[in-house]
């Protein structure tokens, strides 16, 4: 296995604090930079994103060109928060309205690259407590200043709120560390040097995004590891240390599902792939177990892991984007 | 005079346009947890955002106060001082993560004084904005050990080590818009400490409980006649002790403050106090100890004190009305030192030292007009000729 990619591509973010150098270069390769939120009721968190990165890398630092919420159909407040907060707003179904509909994350991140204009395209989930514009300009620094690298991957150490105001110091990752590093270590040992593959925080440049498909669901970010390794490689990619994340702590049964798409979406990709032959068919269902009045009843959680294709091959994405299939 | 009062109302409008970087600010720094004695994270962040601002000088003084200084055009005029204090009473493991809504902003310490400490921050950029220069240096001052056993450390030490005299200062709280405190009452800040040996002597037939020699304590106190004039106060404002509800306490402790506009009648009340409960101690036959955590003299500027005037035409050309009270905080230090100074407060909120403390962010910028008002009364020489009694 070749471990020098972790030394060559490994990055803290405050290699990229020059916010001075990194606007210069960007005007000098004449890049557009968009950044994109995907959101599902997120309007404790969703003003205090947009306000500091327009602020720092907007009106101070002009790094970012846009800011684009793509919202899965929130019953709060999000969309209305967002827009007063100046972002761009869209419904995720009324974006390409004439195709399937589908809600999750994925079909977020997959659609905001029909709305956004960016050469560069910065992925931030809504609901990081400690935002700081570093998260978003130390994704970027990477992708500005090295010409090789065309897709950046977000490592924290992470504490989780626990409760309503206490926050432990360590955790997290638990799902990293139970699903997908075992699978990288049996699969692809290489891939173990991406240290939290599932963050949520990524940015890459839009001819690596257009060409790769987006699972809809939590798999998403561990399909885009696979195909964009199987595409181009572990040295288009670079990972960046942004210090902590605070996030909500999920209980083990969602934790559970999103093992449950995350080693579906992986099973399928071998498949694809040609990696492995299977022979018996995948259920598309995680059972899980409640007991009520001393009974165990299923909890059936349906996970279709639905994909969409690389949006290139959409016409309407060609026409607008001026590509050729 | 007039001629920068005018311009107030307007200078509204250009703070509003620069509103998303003063809430980044206050965001930034007041989501960093800073309980009195630990605000060394706290000052990092505050350090690094007033250098991002580009102030001509940033530093920290002996006492690890993080300071900026804005270069006057004047050699001559002495510094103007604009100070916030950075501590909060929250210990470092509540969460500090601010949420903010359409009109509010939300979180632990967000009134006291996270917003006083980014505007602070945000005065250079908004001074670039308003194209204002100053003749004065105008001296930024995030101050450390300032709420509770801090005892105003952080000012009292900056203030005695500044080599120069000071033409005046604006002290900055996050609320309420339209406080103007320009007097501070004599305090001695004191706690009561019991502490009964768990281990059984001859003296006692009956172990005494430590809450309820306090509580002999308080009832005493509340008997004493206080005057109306001069004003004087003794406020319960703490207490704590004991293990659980089925077993006697051994230990307990009582936090008050005695204030009043005379220094003499502090002492007096104290003196009492003192003896309640020395007597207390000796009829209970328990370790009964009074501790001073803090003392400050009662100092005051004039209501007719040109800057106090003009803190009210300030206030009054940006549609608000002063509401004056004694205030026992960084003002005091400066008073007491005879340099002319005011506390303003910058926005309305509500649950002011609780956890879900709220701001709301419409004000922000008529209160940051009124700092900028008052700091323009300064350097036009409204302190320049007129001495504290």
């Amino acid at each position: 296995m070749n471990i020098s990619w972790i030394k060559k591509n490994t990055f803290h973010y405050s290699e990229f604090s020059d916010l001075t150098q990194l606007v210069d270069e960007k005007q000098r390769k004449n890049l557009k930079i968009s950044l994109c939120l995907p959101t599902l009721n997120e309007e404790k968190t969703i003003a205090k994103e947009i306000l500091i990165m327009k602020s720092e890398l907007m009106t101070r630092y002009p790094i970012l060109d846009e800011i684009v919420v793509v919202d899965s159909g929130s019953t709060d407040n999000t969309r209305k928060i967002a827009r007063g907060y100046g972002a761009d707003v869209y419904k995720a179904t009324e974006i390409l309205p004439d195709l399937a509909k589908f809600k999750g994350k994925g079909e977020n991140l997959w659609k905001a690259l029909f709305v956004t204009q960016g050469d560069i395209i910065v992925y931030l989930d809504a609901d990081i407590k400690n935002i700081h514009h570093r998260f978003a300009y130390g994704l970027l620094g990477p992708l500005i200043l090295f010409d090789n690298i065309k897709y950046v991957k977000a490592f924290y150490d992470r504490p989780i709120a626990i409760g309503k105001s206490k926050i432990r110091p360590t955790g997290g990752g638990r799902v990293t560390e139970l699903v997908i590093r075992p699978l990288f270590s049996l699969y692809f040992p290489e891939l173990t040097q991406i240290l939290q593959p599932l963050s949520g925080e990524y940015a890459g440049h839009r001819e690596i995004f257009e060409k790769i498909p987006f699972p809809i669901g939590y798999g998403v970010e561990t399909s885009m590891i696979l195909d964009i390794y199987e595409k181009w490689g572990l040295d288009v990619f670079a990972q960046v240390d942004l210090d902590r994340r605070i996030h909500r702590n999920q209980d083990t049964r969602a934790l559970g599902r999103m093992s449950f798409a995350i080693l579906q979406t992986f099973i399928k990709r071998k498949i694809k792939l040609g990696l492995v032959d299977y022979k018996e068919k995948l259920y598309n269902e995680m059972i899980q177990y409640n007991l009520i009045k001393n009974e165990f009843k299923p909890d059936i959680y349906e996970i279709e892991g639905h994909e969409r294709p690389p949006i290139i091959e959409i016409p309407e994405y060609r026409e607008k984007f001026n590509r050729i299939s | 005079m007039d001629d920068y009062i005018e311009k107030l109302p307007g200078f509204v409008d250009t703070i509003k346009s620069i509103e998303e970087t003063i809430i980044t600010n206050i965001v930034l720094i007041g989501q960093i947890p800073a309980p009195t004695f630990k605000e060394k994270r706290r000052t990092s962040v505050f350090m690094e955002r007033l250098a991002e601002f580009q102030v001509d000088e940033c530093t920290t003084d002996g006492y690890r106060n993080p300071i900026g200084i804005i270069k006057g055009t004047s050699e001559s005029k002495p510094p103007i001082f604009v100070v916030a204090h950075l501590d909060t009473i929250f210990g470092k493991d509540i969460d500090h993560y601010y949420s903010i809504q359409e009109k509010s902003i939300t979180g632990t310490g967000i009134m006291d004084n996270s917003v006083g400490v980014g505007v602070l921050v945000s005065l250079p950029e908004i001074f670039r904005k308003l194209g204002l220069r100053f003749e004065s240096d105008i001296v930024l001052a995030g101050v450390i050990q300032s709420l509770g056993r801090g005892n105003l450390r952080g000012i009292r030490h900056l203030l005695k080590t500044w080599a120069t005299p000071i033409r005046g200062a604006v002290c900055i709280e996050g609320a309420e818009l339209g406080r103007l405190n320009y007097y501070a009452d004599g305090m001695i800040r004191c706690e009561v400490d019991c502490n009964i040996s768990p281990v059984n002597g001859w003296e006692h037939k009956f172990k005494p409980n430590a809450i309820l020699v306090l509580n002999e304590v308080i009832n005493q106190i509340m008997k004493l006649r206080l005057p109306q004039k001069p004003r004087s106060r003794v406020i319960i404002g703490k207490t704590s002790g004991g293990f659980k509800h089925g077993m006697i306490a051994y230990d307990a402790t009582l936090g008050f403050e005695i204030q009043s506009n005379s220094d003499k009648m502090v002492k007096s009340i104290f003196n009492s106090i003192k003896d309640i409960v020395e007597g207390t101690s000796h009829e209970y036959e328990v370790d009964l100890r009074l501790k001073t955590l803090s003392n400050i003299h009662a100092a005051r500027l004039k209501f007719n004190h040109p800057l106090v005037k003009s803190s009210v035409a300030v206030m009054k050309k940006l549609n608000l009305t002063p509401v004056s009270g004694p205030s026992e905080s960084e003002l005091s230090i400066f008073l007491s030192r005879k340099i002319p100074a005011v506390t303003l407060g910058i926005t309305r909120g509500e649950n002011y030292h609780q956890q879900n403390a709220s701001v709301e962010i419409e004000p922000i910028s008529k209160g940051i007009a009124q700092i900028i008002g008052v700091i323009m009364a300064i350097d036009s020489g409204v302190c320049d000729e007129h001495q504290l009694d």
